[in-house]
């Protein structure tokens, strides 16, 4: 028989305000899952780059001006042989066209039109562990065989982009933080106005001998009610929106570069935004409605 | 003692009392008026037993214990032993008459099936057993207060408070519902009846606490 699950349902349901405490927990969500996304997203990035990069050298050889001049292969062969030399290189190697190619490709796309410019050509080193060496001593050792030879250490400005990748995974933190306080908020103001509406029937349940606990009971009820459909349309939408946005930045953001378990880790992280909100939704109820009885 | 009254006084701070020096006590399965015109009190010396007020001053025993050392889970558990009847029948109004009689019960975590059977047979009793899913406001003033009682019953309480339940309804309709009351009582439920309706309560020849201007006034005085 139903009876007192529909209890305050009038005043959830009819009054506006079960409406707005769906908008308001569908936003929130929405907002939250975007900035887990964001926040996971950011932390991946600067795993691994950091792994990728750290310890590692570009050295950068430009085209020949000069036709007659030796040969760039030549000059890059030299290059290389120095370079192994070196103590604390640990590896030493081209980046084949292929890999020039790609990393070109947000810019150029015409694979012809790559092998017509006079582009540099690219070592990747890599530093032994431990060792000191510097972007300026290898420089001094290639210029013999490869002069205007440019090496950039990679360490050097990777440190500030995983500083700032860090300052937005704080920021995003803080905005997950944030929201679900303000879903806390919302929902308690939204739980005062309902007891506020159904002041009778909830002094009519104390005298028929309800507990607080079981007034609070129906309150959580409709919370969860509400929350649960809320919460999976706000995810939803979300998941939508950054399939959205993947999709209009597949060019930029390679997605491929991501390891399987952070991808799981991801989802299992997204996962957790809207079933948190149901259960912060939940709470604020349940604690609302306890501190209104306890003041009455 | 079952429920006392001593020296019980409750001031809202207005020039007068509401109640000063209410003295009296109810057996177990006993039944009295409490009978007096408008504003004598008597809403309020009913507040006082089921803990919506508190005594300014004096002792309230109620099933053995004084009132004012109760806790909040305590006062839940009086309550649970009390019926209450009001005057303008508080039904919920989006609740079928079956669901609101059934709502004590199931507040007490009792179990459906028993619920509803029970809830129906009490609505069958007070002559509202082909009105079981009508909303109140499908009710007559008499429909619902007879809903009221059903309600204020169905978890057989130990006392049974009912404030001017006959207030709102028909001479003929309120006697009849009077002897509802008289019914409950017979199976051992204590009736505190609130009425200031002189001639039913003269009609039904039980004993009678006479409040006026928040006072008890003596049987001998009222005699005088």
């Amino acid at each position: 028989m139903a009876g007192t699950e529909r209890l305050f349902a009038p005043a959830f349901r009819y009054q506006r305000l079960g409406r707005l405490f769906v908008a308001i927990t569908v936003i929130m969500v929405y907002i939250a899952t975007f900035a887990m996304a964001a926040e996971a997203g950011l932390s991946s990035l600067g795993l691994t780059r950091g792994e990728d990069l750290q310890g590692r050298l570009t050295v950068e050889i430009p085209a020949p001006a000069d036709e007659s001049a030796t040969s760039q292969d030549s000059r890059i062969d030299q290059a290389l042989a120095v370079l192994r030399a070196v103590p604390g290189v640990a590896r030493a190697a081209p980046l084949s066209d292929a890999d020039i190619a790609r990393l070109l490709k947000p810019w150029i796309s015409d694979p012809d039109l790559i092998a017509k410019l006079p582009l540099p050509a690219l070592i990747d080193v890599q530093r032994a562990p431990g060792a000191a060496l510097t972007a300026d001593a290898l420089e001094a050792k290639l210029k013999p065989v490869a002069p205007g030879a440019q090496v950039e250490d990679q360490a050097a400005w990777l440190g500030d982009v995983a500083q700032f990748i860090k300052s937005l995974a704080v920021l995003a933190g803080v905005m997950i933080v944030l929201t679900g306080l303000a879903l806390v908020i919302a929902i308690g103001l939204i739980c005062r106005a309902v007891m506020a509406t159904e002041r009778e029937t909830v002094t009519l349940l104390h005298i028929m001998g309800a507990s607080d606990a079981a007034i609070a009971g129906h309150f959580q009820y409709h919370a969860l009610r509400l929350a649960r459909g809320a919460a999976a349309l706000g995810f939803v939408l979300a998941l939508l929106s950054l399939a959205a946005l993947l999709f209009a930045l597949r060019h930029v953001i390679d997605l491929g570069a991501m390891p399987l378990w952070r991808e799981v880790e991801l989802i299992l992280l997204l996962i957790l935004v809207p079933l948190a909100a149901i259960g912060a939704a939940v709470l604020a109820a349940r604690h609302t409605v306890f501190a209104l009885l306890h003041t009455a | 003692m079952f429920l006392s009254f001593d020296h019980v006084s409750l001031d809202y701070g207005a020039s007068h009392p509401a109640l000063a020096d209410i003295s009296f006590h109810l057996p177990p399965g006993g039944f009295a008026f409490l009978a007096g015109p408008s504003g004598a009190g008597k809403s309020s010396l009913l507040r006082l037993i089921y803990g919506a007020e508190k005594p300014s001053e004096g002792t309230i025993m109620l099933f053995g214990r004084d009132s004012a050392g109760l806790d909040r889970a305590e006062w839940t558990d009086c309550r649970r032993k009390i019926g209450v009847v009001f005057q303008d029948f508080r039904l919920v109004p989006y609740l079928s008459a079956l669901e609101n009689v059934a709502l004590p019960l199931k507040l007490a975590g009792v179990r459906e099936d028993y619920t509803r059977r029970h809830a129906a047979e009490l609505l069958a009793w007070v002559g509202l057993g082909d009105r079981l899913e009508a909303k109140p406001a499908e009710l007559s003033g008499g429909e619902q207060q007879r809903a009221a009682i059903a309600r204020a019953v169905v978890h057989k309480p130990k006392l049974l408070l009912a404030d001017e339940p006959t207030g709102n309804i028909d001479d003929e309709t309120a006697i009849k519902l009077l002897y509802l009351f008289v019914e409950i009582n017979k199976t051992g439920t204590a009736v505190l009846l609130a009425s200031h309706q002189q001639h039913l309560v003269e009609r039904f020849g039980k004993p009678a606490l006479r409040l006026k201007g928040g006072r008890l006034i003596p049987p001998a005085a009222k005699a005088a």
